[in-house]
């Protein structure tokens, strides 16, 4: 990338180690963002400075927040006896989204995964048993995803919870909401049948 | 542009882009593939579960002969191994073999005999059996279809027999196997185990799948895995991550038999 301009080459490169960039995306980003107004190209760079200046985790709940606590942890009109784990931040925002749950979150920071050799010390395990220990949970929801790692973790955390006496449930796998169930593997359909429930 | 078609077992795979996944398959036709699988992380994907972790199925593929990467097409589930993943011991020890094909073998290298035995195993930990035993059974042969059997009936470093000393070997596996005492003194490093040991290695090589399951093997399944393990981080050049994996599980948990 020598005949690149400095500045150019030091964009490409940075652009380069987001998360499913490479180098011809950087390269378009980079001569976009050249041709933009400087105004808008200031925003941009602005907002990526204070998202890191600004943002935090929660130290109770370890979402990403720009207060500490954050706003669902301070909020006194929500369950503290239910309490859902997730693996990311953007998936406590996709269960936000739905409106239906009012109690509080756990961000783990990630999943299991025996293939990345991320075990549970590299997750928010100890923090999540910490606040079990308050006592004032009734009841843990599994929210992690639907895959090996999601489910390895689900698995690890039923086991290691069972002993604390706290009712602990685990989100439906199943079924796309729109989807034809002549098209379902069999694993999805063999999850369906078994998270079945009575209707009626 | 040719389309392919063949056995294959999921042995891993990462997120590209958007929605994309590169999976990495053992095929029975051209040994390991790597593949994109287009939109495959969309709710309504129509690989929808097919492309987790260990599952075997039939794959076909676009191979432009450009990439090393080539288009999966569709990957059609034959078996799931659900049961590999209902438990963290099996989990950790299924990718401990996963882990190992993936890191030990080149891509487009046909070796029908290791998918047989890769498959073999991971239909013996989904059916309930030991999972440490299929991973040393698996790691002893694994190793040895790879060309790395370690040598067993002499000292590998001066030649001479005798490596048995009070009921005790020393394998060393940067040298490719046992090392007499005097040896082992010398360039130190080696693993000492039992006598028994280095019988059951032989055993588990050649016995009959069946029987190699009902072995009674007792602490040598335990020094086995370690040999097996060490062998292996000395061909990858580096640790399993499978292997802390299991290793991290078990301190919080009871799991079955981490190495
Ligand atoms: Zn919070
Ligand atoms: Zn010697």
């Amino acid at each position: 990338m020598a005949y690149y301009p400095e500045p150019v080459a030091r964009l490409i490169d940075a652009l380069q180690r987001l998360p499913g960039i490479g180098p011809k995306t950087a390269q378009r980003l980079t001569f976009f963002l050249l041709k933009r107004p400087f105004d808008e190209v200031r925003e941009l760079s602005e907002a990526l400075v204070a998202v890191k200046e600004r943002i935090v985790q929660c130290r109770t709940c370890f979402n990403v927040t720009d207060e500490d606590p954050c706003r669902i942890c301070a909020d006194p009109v929500r369950d503290t006896g239910l309490l859902c784990i997730v693996e990311e931040p953007n998936d406590m925002l996709a269960m936000e989204r739905t409106g239906e749950f009012r109690g509080r979150y756990h961000v783990l920071g990630g999943a299991l995964s025996p293939l990345d050799g991320i075990g549970p010390d590299d997750l928010k395990v100890r923090e999540l048993l910490a606040r079990l220990d308050a006592g004032r949970t009734r009841e843990v929801i599994l929210a992690t995803n639907p895959n090996v790692e999601g489910e390895a973790t689900a698995l690890y955390l039923a086991k290691l919870l069972r002993p604390l006496g706290v009712r602990i449930t685990r989100i439906a796998r199943g079924l796309p909401v729109g989807g034809d169930l002549e098209y379902a593997d069999q694993v999805t359909l063999s999850k369906a049948l078994e998270g079945r429930r009575e209707i009626g | 542009m040719a389309v392919e078609r063949t056995a294959a077992v999921v042995i891993g795979g990462f997120p590209l882009g958007e929605s994309d996944r590169v999976v990495t398959f053992f095929t029975r036709r051209f040994g390991k593939v790597r593949g994109v699988a287009k939109a495959a992380r969309r709710m309504r994907s129509k690989f929808s579960g097919a492309l987790e972790l260990f599952t075997l199925g039939e794959l076909v593929f676009f191979d432009g002969g450009r990439s090393e990467l080539v288009q999966v097409d569709h990957f059609d589930i034959e078996r799931p191994f659900g049961g590999i993943r209902a438990d963290l011991g099996r989990l950790g020890h299924a990718a401990w073999m996963a882990e190992s094909v993936a890191r030990l073998t080149a891509e487009r290298d046909p070796h029908p005999a290791m998918f047989a035995l890769l498959s073999l195993a991971l239909a013996a930990v989904d059916g309930g059996a030991s999972p440490s035993r299929v991973a040393v059974v698996f790691g002893a042969r694994f190793v040895d279809a790879l060309g790395h059997r370690l040598r067993t009936d002499a000292c590998v470093l001066c030649g001479r027999g005798g490596v048995i000393a009070g009921g005790r070997a020393a394998v060393d596996v940067d040298a490719g196997g046992t090392v007499c005492p005097s040896c082992a003194g010398a360039v130190g490093g080696t693993l000492s185990v039992a006598a028994a040991t280095i019988d059951a290695l032989r055993r588990v090589r050649t016995a009959r799948w069946g029987d190699v399951m009902a072995l009674p093997l007792g602490t040598a399944e335990r020094e086995l895995r370690a040999i097996l393990e060490a062998h292996v981080t000395r061909l990858a050049g580096q640790g399993s991550r499978a292997a802390r994996f299991l290793r991290e599980v078990s301190r919080s948990l009871p799991v079955s038999e981490a190495p």
